[in-house]
């Protein structure tokens, strides 16, 4: 769907809700200050998502949107591998950073995406009244591109184009960078668009 | 699709559901469920790549490097116009992998794609020279044409090999 300046606007500061409640989830969990980009929506052409996403060795926390809209689209905690150790380092009281991700690794990962994802999608319930719900949270550490496009490749309708929408987070004191990326189907996409636009409207 | 060759050495990047022709290095990074599929002319020495998304076009033609019932089909014409005989391409496939079992378990896309290509490829009499299909990791797939339609695999941890 096309989407005009003023709907970006206002998915913006849906996005900004969200990502800002996440923010606080993971400034507590990493006991540390955290500082958040200005989300982005970006509409991608899926040729071209390697712009976007790398090949860079990533931990993906992935979560289907249920609810409402029973396949939503999906919600992904991105962080590169390096930053994924230094967050589990930092929440268990540990240095090693020359290691492989063990499974103590990637059940504290899931556990900080599933607490950030769902205080992103409790924000944006509450403003839109509108109810998103995590899956289970599903965990791949490997290529990030590999691991958006097989969730492109798998949403409900063929699409050419996705729309992200992007946020950083990063704490730097211990140097971790991570993303939270959420990609609606146009199912979602559309009564997102239709909630925002009829709380827009002046009163009558 | 662009048919300007590129002016360095450097691989030409082919996204989700392009393609290409040429002698030049080609390369797609970071499939998953995606298929990367390379046809090569050993006596011409030129190749096609391509980037599958998905098993079935259901009628659409705007991106027929998308979907495996439209792409190879495509390529063996492409090759074929250019002067190369169907009967000496070979065949090389990367990709198809299953990254979140917990989401795909009906749907299965990896799976989906490696079976409609190796399919197409059996009806068309194309060899299959080499399969580095399924699993759980993603793959960066590199083709060189001039280097014999060398083929190249890399993971996500840096271990590369040529298939």
């Amino acid at each position: 769907m096309r989407l005009s300046e003023v709907q970006k606007d206002a998915l913006q500061e849906l996005g900004n809700i969200g990502a800002a409640h996440a923010a606080t989830t993971l400034s507590q969990m990493l006991n540390s200050t955290v500082e958040m980009s200005v989300p982005k929506v970006v509409a991608i052409d899926i040729a071209r998502l390697s712009d976007h996403i790398g090949e860079d060795p990533s931990a993906m926390v992935a979560f289907e949107l249920q609810g409402e809209i029973p396949h939503g689209g999906y919600v992904v905690f991105y962080v590169s591998r390096d930053s994924a150790i230094r967050i589990t380092n930092t929440m268990l009281g540990m240095t090693e950073m020359d290691r492989a991700l063990n499974e103590m690794d990637e059940s504290a990962l899931r556990e900080v995406g599933n607490i950030m994802v769902s205080a992103y999608l409790d924000a944006t319930a509450e403003l839109l009244g509108f109810v998103m719900l995590p899956s289970p949270p599903s965990l791949v550490v490997d290529m990030a591109h590999a691991a958006m496009q097989s969730l492109i490749a798998q949403m409900a309708e063929d699409v050419d184009e996705v729309l992200l929408f992007r946020t950083d987070l990063i704490c730097a004191e211990h140097k971790i960078d991570s993303d939270i990326i959420l990609m609606p189907e146009s199912s979602s996409l559309k009564k997102i668009v239709l909630l925002l636009e009829q709380m827009m409207k002046p009163a009558a | 699709m662009n048919n300007t060759p590129p002016q360095t050495d450097q691989a030409v990047m082919i996204g989700i559901g392009e393609y290409r022709i040429g002698t030049f290095r080609m390369a797609s990074i970071g499939l998953g469920s995606c298929i990367g599929l390379t046809l090569f002319d050993p006596e011409k020495k030129i190749g096609a790549m391509v980037h599958i998304m998905l098993p079935e076009s259901s009628g659409r033609t705007d991106r027929p490097g998308k979907y495996a019932d439209t792409a190879i089909p495509l390529l063996i014409n492409e090759l074929t116009v250019n002067g190369s005989k169907k009967k000496s391409l070979v065949a090389k496939i990367a990709g198809g992998a299953t990254m979140f079992e917990a989401f795909s378990a009906s749907m299965n896309i990896g799976q989906r794609n490696i079976e409609k290509v190796k399919d197409l490829l059996a009806e068309h009499n194309i060899r299959i020279a080499a399969d580095d299909t399924g699993g759980k990791m993603g793959r960066s797939v590199y083709f060189v044409p001039y280097e014999n339609g060398r083929v190249t695999v890399r993971l996500a941890n840096g271990s590369s090999r040529d298939i």
